[in-house]
């Protein structure tokens, strides 16, 4: 498979583009621009190859490059997956980086920004880490390049590094993620040291399985019993299951914190200090999105779970409603798309796990098009506003920039979920799989389900009323400002990507519209069929990783079964009509409330709740009571520890040594004689000492 | 044959006045002297017990012996020699500046 050979240049090129961007950068026309921009796209380029060639059958998954080669103990080494997952993700990726390129175009250089090369160096190390991971083949290389993507929001939120605002960001991004990162290590090092491998998917030639997959030998454990090559377990003294579940649940840290999910979210709204583009990137495609990738990627470790899914399933659901409430009053733009972007990563986890992968996927791929798409719209009315991000400024901007306001209403329907746009398909489905299984599985996890689906559709109210509470604010209506009366225009640099974006967000939900599917009997749910591989005889070793493995673990292991209050096509229908029902209604609801000329703050009737959601629930007031009211303290009491206890006994024994010592040294006198006395009494006192113990007197 | 007690107790006197020599006299010339008396006490019971047993092993350490007190006195001068220099004399009790 030709297309595999060249696989790693998809990493590589951006990775190309760092490095001429950062040593060359400021010696080239466009800062560096253009070396990302070719880089990107060559990427693209790339991916597209290997997407065709996924979908012709081909499948990938070998060792690259041993960085440690272990003697009877466990060898790190790099290597690439492709397979479905990681080529659609390859995919989605590129494209956001090539557009997020070009648009940085006219936000960045049009802009007369300084720290250009900087910038694009930031972007393409950005692009290239995310690709990095995308294809990892192991557990320990992702996590590198998950670490990797951290660094690089670092480097890019704080990209005005002089103003107040985004050195604080971002050390707060870095920081708050690096929390849950750190949970993900003990994970990583907690899967090495029971599997002995961090593989993804099992490596194999000729039909033989070469090197086996954590995934794999984790379902062996629990489905088959054979436990005896997992010595970890009599160590830890759990049941299979159980210590898989803890080792999921610390590999879920990491992805809380980079998906910024319930309550390592903190971080995300900060995040909009950065340049917009960025925010595009990380929201879409890079940083927030590798979360809920990793659980797509290891998912057959989770299947076998049903703690780690109920857990998943209720951190999603919870965070989609709680974040959405936030949007609802926000008054900057960005704002309001980042609690949506908490609340949308908040429904895949939800579809995760509830045993949704496919509508995860799903939703991860229709949320990558539209956020990209809002955000770049958000940037456009950025620029045309000079840098004023409040929607209570804007108005009227709907004559003064039609692309833009095209546009980004498409992505507005597709993000509130109303038909036919991509986020309707994509969340009903997320829904529908919460309500069928909650309903079919029985016990807690299935209460977990139902719980986290009433959250889930409650939140697609609110998503529909703060979208479109946005759009009026920011389209519609007077003008309410002067700049909003005389925006300062945008070119092809700005236009083009939106217009790419703007028509996807529109069809890109028609690659599984699982609804008209059931409803015609026409096999159009063209995302089931790529995530479940090739038939029979395609690639078997690969079968552990397409959708069809993951949903015989879910049923058989997990006890995850889809049940129906009514028949299975009206349940469907009813799910698609209820949560459209509720999309409009928020929607309208937003209509009625702000479509007038001159439209007032109607939040302000909350009272006290508005000032509750204004700050959060008080989310960073807590974090940092936790940090000052009670980490400061405590670590202040370990350090007085330390100095006092452990440094006082190590310090006492020295000042007693020096003290005897100092005492001791004065029998040094320098007279030979008196040596010859000590000596002659150390003599005889020993011969004393001898001649008492032995009885000679 | 004399017995094997009178030796050793000449040894005994031998080496007690060496002692005494060393303990009360402040001279490095007669320090010196006082070690090889004591050296030689060592070297009395050497030969004696080798008288006692039948055994010339002792009458060979005894040889030993000597040679290391040779050795000894000549490095013995060498120091003394060396004391006058810096310090116009002999007295032991005088050269205290090697202290804490």
């Amino acid at each position: 498979m030709a297309a595999f050979t060249y696989a790693p240049a998809i990493v590589l090129l951006p990775f190309v583009s760092f490095l001429v961007a950062l040593f060359a950068g400021d010696r080239m026309p466009k800062g560096g621009a253009l070396a990302g921009i070719t880089a990107t796209g060559g990427s693209l380029l790339l991916s597209i190859w290997v997407a065709l060639t996924v979908a012709g059958g081909g499948y990938h998954n070998e060792f690259v490059y041993t960085w440690v080669a272990g003697v009877e103990s466990v060898t790190l080494r790099f290597g690439l997956l492709l397979d479905p997952l990681s080529a659609l993700m390859l995919l989605i990726v590129t494209l956001i980086s090539f557009l997020v390129h070009i648009f940085s175009l006219g936000y960045m250089n049009d802009e007369d920004e300084t720290g250009l090369p900087r910038y694009y160096a930031g972007l393409g190390l950005f692009t290239a880490s995310m690709l990095g991971f995308v294809v990892a083949n192991n557990l320990l290389m992702a996590f590198m390049f998950f670490e990797l993507v951290g660094l690089c929001s670092y480097l890019l939120i704080g990209f005005w590094f002089r103003e107040d605002g985004p050195p604080s960001a971002a050390k707060k991004a870095f920081l708050v993620t690096r929390f849950g990162d750190y949970f993900f290590l003990i994970g990583v090092v907690g899967i090495f040291a029971t599997f002995g491998t961090g593989l993804f998917a099992p490596i194999t030639q000729n039909g033989e399985v070469v090197a086996q997959s954590f995934p794999v030998l984790a379902e062996h454990a629990v489905v088959d019993g054979e436990t005896e090559a997992i010595a970890m377990l009599d160590t830890v003294g759990l049941s299979a299951q159980a210590w898989f579940t803890v080792l999921g649940l610390l590999v879920l840290g990491g992805v809380v914190g980079k998906s910024a999910q319930f309550p390592l979210h903190t971080w995300l709204p900060d995040a909009m200090e950065g340049p917009t583009p960025v925010s595009a990137l990380i929201h879409a495609a890079t940083m927030v999105a590798a979360g809920v990738y990793l659980v797509a990627r290891m998912y057959g470790f989770y299947a076998i779970s049903p703690t780690a899914l109920a857990v998943i399933a209720l951190i999603g659901g919870f965070t989609a409603l709680f974040a959405a409430t936030m949007g609802l009053v926000k008054q900057e733009i960005k704002q309001v798309l980042a609690y949506s972007t908490i609340s949308q990563y908040g429904y895949m986890m939800l579809a995760l796990g509830s045993g949704g992968y496919i509508a995860a996927v799903f939703h991860l791929t229709t949320h990558a098009v539209f956020k990209a798409l809002l955000f770049l719209g958000a940037g456009s009315v950025i620029i045309a506003m000079h840098h004023n991000e409040n929607m209570w400024d804007m108005g009227g901007l709907k004559e003064k920039m039609p692309v833009t306001y095209w546009t980004f209403l498409s992505g507005s329907l597709a993000l509130a979920g109303i038909v036919p746009f991509a986020g309707f398909w994509s969340k009903d489905e997320v829904l529908y799989e919460a309500l069928i299984h909650g309903f079919g599985t029985e016990g807690g996890l299935g209460t977990a389900y139902l719980v986290a689906y009433a959250m889930g559709l409650l939140a697609v109210f609110f998503t529909g009323f703060y979208t479109f509470r946005m759009v009026y604010l920011t389209f519609h209506g007077d003008a309410r400002s002067d700049t909003a009366r005389n925006p300062h225009g945008v070119r092809w640099n700005v236009k083009g990507p939106l217009a790419v974006l703007g028509v996807l967000a529109a069809t890109v939900g028609f690659i599984n519209m699982k609804p008209v599917a059931k409803l015609t009997g026409a096999h159009i749910d063209f995302l089931h069929a790529w995530l479940a591989g090739p038939d029979e005889g395609g690639w078997p070793a690969a079968l552990v990783t397409s959708s069809h493995h993951y949903e015989g673990l879910l049923h058989d292991v997990a006890h995850v079964t889809a049940g129906y209050p009514l028949n299975e096509t009206p349940t469907l229908l009813a799910s698609a009509a209820v949560s459209l029902g509720l999309a409009l209604a928020g929607a309208g609801a937003a209509t009625a409330l702000y479509r007038g000329s001159d439209p007032v703050e109607h939040t302000d009737k909350l009272g006290s709740l508005k000032t509750l959601l204004m700050h959060n629930y008080y989310q960073d007031e807590y974090q940092v009571w936790l940090a000052t009211g009670l980490t400061y303290p405590l670590a202040r009491a370990m350090d007085k520890f330390d100095q006092g206890v452990v440094d006082g006994v190590v310090n006492g024994i020295s000042s007693v040594s020096l003290f005897g010592g100092s005492r001791i040294r004065r029998i040094q006198s320098g007279v030979v004689s008196n040596y010859a006395t000590l000596l002659t009494l150390g003599l005889v006192l020993l011969l004393a000492i001898f001649g008492l113990a032995g009885g000679w007197f | 044959m004399i017995p094997a007690e009178t030796y050793l107790l000449l040894s005994a006197a031998v080496f007690c006045i060496g002692l005494f020599g060393i303990l009360t006299r402040r001279n490095a010339l007669v320090f010196l002297m006082s070690v090889e008396l004591m050296l030689n006490a060592a070297n009395i019971n050497f030969v004696a017990f080798s008288l006692q047993h039948g055994n010339l092993t002792g009458q060979v350490f005894a040889l030993f012996g000597m040679a290391l007190a040779a050795a000894e006195v000549a490095i013995g001068i060498g120091i003394i020699l060396v004391l006058y220099r810096n310090f116009s004399d002999v007295d032991v009790t005088k050269a205290t500046t090697m202290r804490w």
